[in-house]
């Protein structure tokens, strides 16, 4: 952990810290750790009046939610939604981080747009795609048929795997530039004259992205992999605005179920208790993460 | 390296495909808002519109509460983006140029609070407001928007304050200068990529939130831009028109802004990528 010992503390930097660190730590402490702790109290009680205090019930919120199918519906429908954004995710960053690392014209102009789909509210991506992917009057269906993929008007969101599917593509839509933006900067870091000598060597662009790229990607991957799935966890706003989780539950994630059962049914205990197991499987693969890489950082 | 003909072909189809996957949804919501109805759903769009009319705007602007959506959402993003600026600058200064103990460990406790589902801290949030008077107010949002936003800005920081040599500190001191005006006057005017980059990620992340708005928010007057538009999207039938009018309105400033100062978001995610 610290690696420097006392006494490479220079003098008065400790008071000056905590007078800058007062006001954003504090912040970070009354709105994320303080909300922390409330849930894991509100999870205990038995709260169904908002302002209300409820009765202390011990664990049986966590009895209740954990005995009952749907948190473990939501849990495999999370688990689907945050494996199938990771593939796609990283499929399509991969590729277009190694178009945007090739030298052309228009190259920085590109590194920077590229992240468009990203900066524009959700809210918009929702209309975006309910409009193109509508079957009245949408564009996508017609030009599915006039390819021959299809051969009558899809309901992209009208069956479940159809819905959650369409889900992931278009969230893979809004997130992959970001992380090929990312991924770029780990590309960039490759030294050029790997590639120079291999080409010497007669390695022809595959050979060169199997041998050198590839695994030399592999840290930035790993990184982007878990702060991928701990982003795409998250996400809430798509899956509501789109689906609300439905048809029949079938893109109802945990967030969407949380989100159901404090402020549709008004069951904060349950929701807390179903929140704090949540965060707990989040943290644990946090601390996973940066247990991974903090050694790496330290030998720099 | 030199590319060969294949070599060049495939870069140009890949540009193209790329080019049209991240634009041509933008471009055809943005034509498509001056499109009459008719045209805005023939089942092969048009790239440029052949009808040309105002009347979607007219409709957005004039008869629904948009602009009042619209107002709201510039005015917690701008708070949001300047409280966060302020922060994380702050504790920049902390963590990239100041040695004490235990700073390696709070740095990585923020990154951690990066792992929290948001939606954990929802309920406890809504309560914790609820109790304080803080329900249907701009400030509720733009704490919880500058929650979110510090620990990742705080992040970006570090490429900027790496990009600033200490010698430039160091000969300022030497030179008599006391620490807060080292500071002031040489680092701050430096770090100002470092800071625009923190404003457009601030700036865009509270004006994208939906989820919090959604409940910490009450009265139609008070409604930001993301839960204002999906109410606009159930409310009418499904007047194309209108919601593609409503999400160009609500694309602009975002591509104004980052228009500006879009490569230095760029330049911060990549680390170290800063000239």
């Amino acid at each position: 952990m610290a690696s420097h010992n006392p006494s490479s503390e220079k003098s008065g930097d400790g008071r000056l810290a905590i007078l800058l660190l007062a006001l954003p730590l504090g912040l970070l402490a009354a709105t994320l750790v303080l909300p922390m702790i409330s849930a894991v109290n509100i999870s205990l009680h038995d709260i169904r009046v908002i302002g209300s205090e409820g009765a202390f019930s011990g664990f049986d919120n966590y009895a209740r939610v954990l005995t009952a199918g749907t948190f473990w519906h939501a849990l495999g429908v999370s688990a689907v939604w945050v494996v199938g954004n990771a593939i796609v995710q990283t499929v399509l960053a991969v590729l277009a981080a190694l178009v945007l690392n090739e030298k052309f014209p228009g190259v920085r102009v590109a590194r920077v747009w590229i992240i468009l789909t990203w900066i524009i509210p959700t809210v918009v991506v929702v209309i975006i795609w309910r409009w193109m992917l509508s079957p009245s009057g949408g564009m996508i269906n017609p030009f599915l048929i006039s390819i021959g993929l299809i051969d009558r008007p899809v309901g992209f969101f009208s069956s479940g795997p159809m819905a959650l599917a369409s889900l992931i593509l278009i969230n893979s839509w809004r997130w992959f530039p970001f992380v090929a933006i990312m991924l770029l900067a780990g590309l960039q870091r490759i030294p050029a004259d790997l590639y120079e000598a291999a080409a010497v060597d007669g390695a022809g662009p595959i050979a060169r992205f199997r041998a050198i790229t590839w695994p030399l990607l592999q840290p930035t991957l790993l990184v982007l992999t878990v702060m991928g799935t701990l982003l795409s966890f998250n996400v809430f706003d798509i899956i509501w605005l789109l689906t609300a989780g439905g048809p029949a539950g079938a893109s109802e994630t945990l967030p969407v179920l949380i989100y159901e059962t404090a402020f549709k049914a008004y069951r904060m205990g349950d929701a807390a208790a179903m929140s704090v197991v949540a965060s707990l499987m989040m943290i644990g693969l946090a601390i996973l993460l940066i247990d991974r890489l903090a050694p790496k950082e330290a030998a720099k | 390296m030199k590319r060969g003909l294949p070599g060049t072909l495939v870069l140009v189809l890949s540009l193209v495909v790329l080019a049209a996957l991240v634009l041509l949804p933008m471009w055809l919501v943005g034509s498509s808002s001056f499109k009459l109805p008719r045209e805005i759903i023939s089942r092969f769009p048009t790239f440029f519109p052949h009808s040309f009319t105002l009347q979607h705007y007219q409709k957005l602007l004039g008869t629904s509460a948009f602009p009042t959506y619209f107002l709201n959402s510039t005015i917690v993003a701008a708070s949001s983006a300047f409280v966060t600026v302020l922060l994380a600058t702050l504790a920049g200064y902390a963590f990239f140029r100041l040695e004490f103990r235990g700073r390696d460990f709070l740095y990585r406790l923020i990154m951690v609070a990066y792992a929290f589902p948001s939606i954990v801290i929802l309920i406890p949030i809504y309560l914790m407001f609820a109790k304080v008077g803080l329900i249907d107010t701009d400030l509720a949002l733009v704490i919880v928007n500058v929650t979110f936003a510090l620990p990742f800005s705080i992040w970006m920081m570090r490429t900027f304050f790496a990009s600033l040599p200490r010698e430039l500190e160091e000969a300022a001191a030497i030179d008599g200068a006391s620490r807060l005006a080292t500071a002031l006057y040489i680092l701050v005017p430096l770090l100002r990529p470092g800071i625009a980059a923190i404003a457009i990620f601030a700036f865009v992340s509270s004006w994208t939130e939906y989820l919090f708005a959604s409940v910490l928010i009450i009265s139609d007057a008070k409604r930001t831009l993301p839960v204002g538009l999906s109410g606009i999207i159930g409310q009418y039938q499904i007047d194309w028109g209108l919601l593609l009018a409503g999400a160009s309105l609500s694309i602009l400033p975002v591509v104004v802004f980052f228009a500006f100062v879009g490569r230095w978001f760029v330049a911060g995610l990549t680390e170290g990528a800063v000239k």
